[in-house]
């Protein structure tokens, strides 16, 4: 295959990956030596015990282009890709990891991007067996995702992907701390475009995501992308302040037509709903504001820019002379 | 009885390190001093090829005895080799947000102690930089010389001072003759044969252990790297500035006068390989390396990252490269310190062999050389 003139980088997150990090990086240096002029291996090694960081090191000495970014303790996946695409420099930027996603299909990812997806997502072509639950959870979560939180999160969506050098410098300039760069493809826009393959096992038993685990992840990005829960409990608050208040109505057009009442229950009655009324229309008060408070402290950038374009056309009339009749 | 010496001091080894010492012994002490450079010319290699910077102390927040050695001696050189620095140089170093081992703060800080003259840079220069990746940048006073004009300065100093220097001849090794001087063996297209010495002087940078070895000496342990520095032209709003990224897996470009262009160094892809010299191993010749190895330029890497601080670096143009061994002491593998390496009686009695890292610890060599000054030849008992 013809070598390309595009500089090709690719970051990969280890944890505790002893087992299969030796086999995992000659592959991706066998495929980007056959495929690019230039290019670079960024492994992330997210606060290994085992031996992984010692491997990769004595890899350093055997291999060009390869560096080995070690984070001080274990930050979690999606920082420690983030670490890398801090440091990469290449055009096209590639994730993937270590033990599901093929180096062969590297390559092909790059292409989709240079032929002008900013983010070329990669999708398991099919989900591996799981128990019912859970594969009703992952549906129930997607399209909750997608449709009331409104992010755009493609299903069964992996974190192999393939970054433009525009994208990659979009994205380190979300500064969030809690980091789902699954839904900052979609965020910073870009123009996306899926990569259908079969993610293939390194190891003969994949590491799974716990049913408790897999929650927390899902409460988690919808808390890190959205304030719509809260502008559900503001919503609720609102309908309770209402009922609250007309409960207060009824209680005192019962006291003025109805001359059994009982002494003291409208006291106690108008008493508990006015307070109901306020308590319920404050908690709403509070969460827009608290709503608003979040979107300000992410502190993310506004927009990003994908291009911008000048008139070509000629400000001059041909026609006109640089005459005038009349000199004032 | 044994006949006096031919020479008080053999200086092996032609770069500015080694000239400095032969102008100092002849001058200074009135030695009778014989130089053997084995190329053709005189300050071709690490005194040529190097970012031509004179340090004033920023380079090395890590290590402070280096950054006041540098303020030190700055001056000094600046006033001795005045004609040689080129002027009007704005420099500025910026620090690094992320994988920087030092901050904005801590540089301030670290440059109010040693007393290097700081401030912050103007907006329009700051405008160049991307301030997501940097967290400041300052305006500092730093040098460059011209290393053609350092030559000629030496040349003339060499010559003045009837320093008898013997080019493309190679003092190929060493040993002590029977009366306690040091016979050293040479051979050239001129002239071939041996001369004694009371002392002798190895200042042959990446080469020190050859002659160690040709004499069977034993080895210094020293690391070598095989650099690149791409030759660049820069866009016009960089012209006349340097600019040192500090202080981690950065970068520095810097104007190199001889060639009206500007070198680009990096940390991280400056150095293509590495190995080192150890006491006890077979000794490899540097340049011998130097002169095998597939030079695959590093550029492509080096103005992609670069360009990602300053995106108008995108437009630089390399030009060429200059590829040469650089040498330094394990020892500042740590530390990032940069001690000169001067270690006498190496092996035999009277032969020193020295080793700087820059131009301007030439002060620190010659003060060291005048503390010690070798002890005259003993006579065997006949």
């Amino acid at each position: 295959m013809a070598s390309s003139d595009c500089f090709a980088s690719v970051v990969a997150p280890l944890s505790n990956d002893a087992d299969i990090v030796r086999a995992f990086v000659t592959d991706v240096i066998a495929v980007l030596k056959a495929n690019y002029e230039n290019y670079e291996v960024v492994l992330v090694d997210d606060g290994s015990t085992d031996a992984t960081a010692s491997l990769v090191s004595a890899m350093l000495a055997e291999e060009r282009c390869l560096r080995l970014i070690r984070l001080s303790r274990r930050f979690g996946r999606d920082i420690a890709i983030s670490a890398g695409l801090d440091s990469v420099i290449g055009d096209f930027v590639v994730v993937l990891i270590p033990e599901s996603d093929p180096p062969a299909l590297i390559p092909e990812f790059i292409e989709k991007c240079r032929r002008g997806a900013g983010i070329v997502y990669g999708i398991r072509a099919r989900r591996p067996a799981e128990p019912l639950y859970l594969s009703i959870g992952t549906r129930l979560f997607y399209w909750y995702f997608n449709r009331i939180v409104g992010v755009d999160l493609p299903r069964n969506s992996t974190d192999f992907r393939a970054y433009s050098r525009q994208s990659v410098n979009a994205i380190t300039r979300i500064k969030d701390r809690l980091r789902y760069l699954r839904t900052f493809g979609g965020y910073v826009g870009f123009g996306g475009e899926p990569f259908v393959y079969e993610p293939r096992s390194r190891r003969a038993r994949t590491r799974g995501r716990a049913f408790g685990e897999a929650v927390g992840l899902a409460i988690n990005m919808t808390v890190a992308n959205s304030t719509q829960p809260l502008r559900v409990v503001s919503l609720g608050g609102l309908a309770l302040s209402l009922l609250s208040g007309l409960h207060l109505i009824y209680v005192l057009l019962t006291r003025l037509l109805d001359p059994n009442t009982v002494a003291g229950w409208t006291t106690q009655q108008a008493y508990v709903s006015a307070m109901f009324t306020f308590l319920f229309l404050m908690l709403a008060t509070l969460c827009e504001y608290m709503g608003r408070l979040l979107g300000e402290i992410k502190d993310r950038p506004l927009y990003f820019v994908l291009e911008e374009r000048t008139s070509a056309v000629l400000l001059v009339d041909e026609h006109r002379k640089n005459v005038v009749a009349d000199p004032d | 009885m044994a006949s006096r010496p031919e020479f008080d001091s053999i200086v092996v080894g032609g770069g500015f390190f080694g000239c400095s010492l032969a102008v100092h012994l002849r001058r200074d002490l009135g030695q009778r001093v014989v130089l053997f450079e084995r190329g053709d010319e005189l300050m071709q290699r690490a005194s040529y090829a190097n970012q031509a910077r004179v340090h004033n102390g920023y380079h090395y927040p890590r290590s402070l005895l280096t950054a006041l050695r540098c303020r030190v001696n700055f001056p000094r050189f600046v006033a001795d080799y005045s004609e040689c620095i080129v002027g009007d140089l704005e420099k500025y170093y910026a620090v690094g947000r992320t994988f920087s081992k030092t901050t904005a703060a801590q540089f301030r800080q670290f440059c109010e102690r040693v007393g290097a003259p700081i401030k912050p840079a103007p907006a329009a220069i700051k405008k160049l930089f991307d301030g997501d990746l940097v967290e400041d940048v300052f305006s500092v006073h730093e040098l460059v010389f011209d290393s053609v004009l350092l030559k000629q300065r030496v040349l003339r100093d060499l010559h003045e001072h009837g320093v008898d220097v013997r080019l493309s001849t190679e003092l190929a090794s060493v040993r002590s003759s029977d009366d306690g001087a040091l016979e050293g063996t040479f051979a050239g297209p001129a002239a071939s044969g041996t001369l004694t010495s009371t002392a002798l002087y190895n200042c042959t940078y990446s080469r020190l252990n050859g002659l160690l070895a040709a004499s069977g000496l034993p080895l210094i342990h020293l690391k070598h790297e095989l650099t690149e520095m791409p030759l660049v032209e820069v866009p016009d709003e960089i012209r006349g500035k340097g600019f040192t990224m500090m202080c981690g897996p950065f970068f520095s470009l810097m104007p190199f006068p001889p060639r009206g262009l500007y070198t680009l160094s990096h940390v991280r892809y400056t150095p293509h390989a590495e190995w080192s010299d150890q006491p006890g191993q077979p000794w490899r010749d540097p340049y011998a390396i130097l002169a095998g190895v597939e030079r695959h330029s590093n550029f492509p890497h080096m103005i992609r990252d670069v360009s990602r601080y300053m995106p108008c670096l995108r437009a630089c143009r390399q030009v060429d490269s200059i590829w040469e061994v650089k040498t330094v002491l394990p020892k500042s593998e740590v530390d990032d310190s940069r001690p000169v390496l001067y270690r006498e009686n190496c092996g035999l009695p009277n032969l020193t062999c020295m080793l700087g890292a820059k131009i301007d610890n030439i002060y620190d060599v010659l003060e060291v050389v005048d503390g010690a000054r070798p002890s005259p030849a003993v006579p065997a008992r006949s």
